[in-house]
């Protein structure tokens, strides 16, 4: 056996937990290398060392462990999840659209934006008169089954009885 | 009271729990933090920084069985970034001055803690990993099964790493001390 070989089952060996052919050949090595033998009574001293590293947990430390409970107020999790990764690429988004569409550094992009802009404003423009109409035929539909007048149309005629009083009331004064 | 009853207990925000809590796993969290940075008051800080984080998150925690394990590689981590952020700065270890007027044999309590000072500045000379792995075994006295659970690591590494920080840190331990007699002499 090389020493390469012996080095990795020294702390097998050391902890005898060598099957007998292995630990058979580790101690005719040890005999007959000193390095080998001279490393492993260096190891078995520090496997006896280590455990004087070994600490109390210092009187102020434990005090301050146990006042985290007292002191800290427990983070709740966020009833919204919105990952910072999102954020962070909606903003860049948002920022490089701006940039695009208000100045002409790249001209392709912001002939597409604004072409994309004004389809949208057409979309709009279209959705507004679709809600007019959806407007118009629910006044239509409260006014035929319920016989209730739409509130705009309530408000003119209050108005309008409002200055035919005072109109009135002008003509009695004089 | 076992760990799950004490977790259980932790999150509904029983402070008798958190003590409990505390006693069972400080010593561990401290003394993995101290031999992996050398300095005590490091260590205090971030031992406090992991029981705050444990306690901050201890609500999300689900399989209470493997408490052990999420705090040890919690700890792992984190001693492992401190270290990537301040290891420049770690060089040098503070000796413990402090010897008692009581004690039976001044001289003999100062060689120990000037030995012990010794090992733990050798020790900073080892992968962080390598370092962590002895500490677990041979500080906190882990068995290689309980190390392999708790970290995730196949137990064939855990052993070879192991003997691998020995090997590297018997190395050093000699070497300072040839150099220091030869420094004597």
């Amino acid at each position: 056996m090389e020493c390469r070989e012996i080095e990795e089952l020294l702390s097998a060996y050391i902890e005898g937990k060598l099957a007998a052919v292995p630990r058979r050949a580790v101690d005719a090595h040890m005999l007959a290398c000193p390095t080998c033998a001279g490393l492993r009574d260096s190891l078995i001293q520090l496997i006896c060392d280590l455990p004087d590293l070994h600490e109390e947990v210092p009187f102020f430390l434990q005090n301050r462990l146990l006042q985290i409970s007292e002191r800290t107020e427990r983070r709740r999790p966020h009833p919204f999840f919105f990952p910072k990764w999102v954020a962070a690429t909606v903003g860049t988004l948002i920022l490089f659209l701006n940039l695009f569409y208000f100045t002409n550094i790249f001209p392709l992009a912001n002939r597409g934006l604004h072409s994309a802009v004004s389809k949208v404003e057409q979309l709009i423009a279209k959705t507004d008169g679709f809600l007019e109409k959806i407007k118009e035929s629910k006044d239509m539909l409260l006014y035929t089954f319920f016989n209730k007048k739409p509130a705009e149309e309530k408000i003119n005629e209050e108005k309008k009885g409002i200055s035919l009083k005072a109109i009135e009331q002008g003509g009695k004064n004089g | 009271m076992e760990i799950v009853e004490i977790i259980r207990r932790c999150k509904s925000g029983e402070n008798e729990a958190w003590k409990m809590m505390i006693h069972s796993y400080s010593k561990a969290i401290y003394n993995i933090a101290l031999n992996f940075i050398a300095d005590r008051d490091e260590a205090a800080d971030i031992t406090q920084e992991i029981f705050v984080k444990v306690y901050n998150n201890i609500a999300k925690f689900k399989e209470e069985g493997n408490f052990t394990s999420w705090l040890l590689m919690l700890s792992r981590n984190y001693c492992i970034d401190y270290w990537r952020k301040h290891k420049k700065h770690m060089h040098k270890v503070e000796m413990d001055d402090t010897i008692h007027a009581d004690a039976p044999n001044p001289e003999e309590v100062q060689v120990k803690q000037s030995e012990i000072a010794r090992l733990r500045e050798k020790m900073l000379q080892l992968d962080p990993d390598l370092r962590l792995f002895l500490t677990m075994k041979d500080i906190e006295d882990l068995s290689y099964e309980e190390i392999a659970d708790h970290l995730k690591v196949p137990i064939g590494t855990v052993k070879s790493r192991i003997n691998r920080a020995r090997i590297k840190l018997a190395q050093l331990v000699v070497q300072a001390g040839s150099e220091h007699g030869m420094s004597r002499n």
